[in-house]
């Protein structure tokens, strides 16, 4: 060991390495932070900003959101039962019997069963009041346009549900048939009467 | 120490950092899961498993099957197929328009192309997704797992080596209480070279009975003469949470559309 080394390590020596700030150049400070902001940015960006839904192979709700499958008869007619238990079901009942003293039967109806939809859109986009008779008994009461603020999409899903379920056999309803029929009628429409639906086209 | 608060300081920031990373910001994004609907239905999804098979997950717990068999389905991609459900007013221009389109394993973009040209043309058309991967082409899954999955299991198994496949739908590949208990018996009594161990000791030997209980075991496997195997209440569970792992349903996470029921 040289005498010099010897003189390092001891006590006081000036030579003694001692912890002090060392200068990192500026620009390495903040291209590293903007690194580490970008690759944040980044990582969010493909992972759906942390939506808890967002999963791989999907980067963003949006995406996730496109994907859904929406197309379909299957796809449309479970759509129809989920609007149909929330939103009809209360007073026709799930298995669409009605309840006697609340809303007559929809399994069966000739109102629902008809060729075309367009005298059945006009129920719900409309609402329904006076005497209405419906597979061979009178109804005297009156519904509000239950299906006036559902989008047009989930009325035809609803109303294809309703088409479809408990026995009957009508065919399927389409969104865009629906807006057609909803722009004819114009803003807050007054109920229907049974007289002025049967002298709609089926 | 001149540096003793800097290096506290520093300390703490990594600790915090990493307990943020791991346990503050997950909780935060998955912490609020709770029960959902299937796709396109509204059938509850989860639903809680079964007394004995809620059971039979502590028991599965117990002899670290989660150390060879994962419950996490991978999804790589997406796949889209159109299917001409009608064929409109000109049948025979539409049927040969969807001759000649190609309608499987489609990008979202080349689905939607082809199911306007046929819808275009008069055609109606339905757009199935499914999700593709390694997984999924063995046949373990039709999607990803996603957390509410687990809603309902505590602990969770998701497991993260597969010495074994995955048993997130084993309850729908196996659906037979009776094979479970056999494999878990003697694994090689199904599967000749199988690397599984046996877990014979979740079983009781005993004088035969006649029980309907006792396993009917192939030759070579079988007790000995004038006795049976009968599974422990253990067993049974095991074979119910077995036969209740099935998380396959369509979620709006992750979806995917079943052909349409006829
Ligand atoms: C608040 C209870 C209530 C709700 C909710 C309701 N309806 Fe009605 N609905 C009635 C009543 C009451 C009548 C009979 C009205 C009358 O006597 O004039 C009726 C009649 C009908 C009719 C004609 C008669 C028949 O049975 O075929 C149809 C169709 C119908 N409703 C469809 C629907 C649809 C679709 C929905 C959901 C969008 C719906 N209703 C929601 C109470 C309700
Ligand atoms: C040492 C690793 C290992 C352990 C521990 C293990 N398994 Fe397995 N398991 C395997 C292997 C390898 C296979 C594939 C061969 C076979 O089917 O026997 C398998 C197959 C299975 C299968 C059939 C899967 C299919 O798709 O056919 C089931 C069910 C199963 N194991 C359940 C269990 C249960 C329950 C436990 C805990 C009691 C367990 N395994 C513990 C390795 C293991």
């Amino acid at each position: 060991m040289s005498e010099d080394n010897q003189k390092n390590c001891g006590g006081n020596s000036p030579g003694e390495p001692a912890a002090t700030r060392s200068n990192a150049p500026m620009w390495i400070i903040v291209a590293t932070l903007t690194l580490l902001f970008l690759g944040g940015v980044y990582f969010d960006r493909h992972s759906g900003w942390f939506n808890p839904r967002v999963y791989a192979p999907y980067q963003s709700a949006d995406q996730l959101e496109a994907y859904q499958p929406k197309s379909g008869a299957a796809a449309a007619f479970a759509k129809g039962k989920g609007v149909y238990e929330s939103v009809c079901g209360i007073c026709h009942g799930a298995d669409g019997l009605g309840k006697p003293g609340m809303a007559p039967p929809l399994a069966g109806s000739e109102w629902v069963i008809t060729k075309g939809y367009n005298r059945l859109s006009h129920v719900p986009l409309e609402g329904l009041n006076g005497a209405i008779s419906v597979e061979g008994k009178d109804w005297t009461m009156a519904m509000a346009a239950m299906g006036a603020a559902l989008p047009d999409d989930d009325l035809a899903a609803v109303l294809t549900y309703i088409r479809g379920s408990w026995g009957n056999k009508a065919g399927e309803v389409t969104g865009d048939e629906i807006k057609k029929i909803r722009a004819d009628l114009g803003k807050n429409p007054a109920p229907a009467t049974s007289d002025q639906l049967k002298a709609m086209p089926e | 120490m001149k540096t003793g608060i800097g290096v506290f300081i520093a300390a703490f920031a990594a600790l915090g950092a990493s307990w943020a990373g791991f346990v503050l910001a997950p909780a935060l994004q998955l912490g609020g899961t709770k029960v959902t609907t299937v796709l396109n239905s509204t059938d509850a999804y989860p639903v809680q498993r079964p007394g004995e098979a809620a059971l039979g997950l502590q028991v599965y717990r117990a002899n670290g099957c989660a150390a060879c068999h994962t419950q996490q389905v991978q999804q790589d991609g997406t796949s889209f197929e159109v299917v001409l459900t009608g064929a409109g007013k000109d049948p025979v221009s539409v049927s040969n328009l969807a001759a000649g389109l190609k309608l499987t394993g489609l990008t979202k973009e080349a689905a939607d192309a082809a199911a306007k040209s046929l819808a275009d043309a008069g055609g109606k058309t339905e757009t199935h997704l499914s999700g593709t991967g390694a997984d999924i082409s063995r046949g373990w899954g039709s999607r990803h797992s996603v957390a509410v999955d687990f809603l309902y299991d505590a602990p969770v198994q998701p497991g993260s080596l597969r010495a074994g496949p995955d048993l997130t739908n084993i309850g729908a590949r196996a659906a037979d209480a009776n094979w479970q208990l056999v494999h878990l018996y003697a694994p090689r009594a199904i599967v000749k070279d199988s690397t599984m161990p046996s877990f014979a000791y979740l079983f009781e030997v005993r004088p035969a009975t006649g029980s309907a209980e006792a396993l009917k075991l192939p030759a070579g496997f079988a007790a000995p003469a004038g006795s049976e195997v009968v599974p422990t209440p253990a067993a049974k569970q095991l074979a119910a949470y077995l036969l209740s792992l099935h998380a396959d349903a369509p979620l709006y996470e992750a979806p995917y559309s079943q052909l349409a029921k006829p």
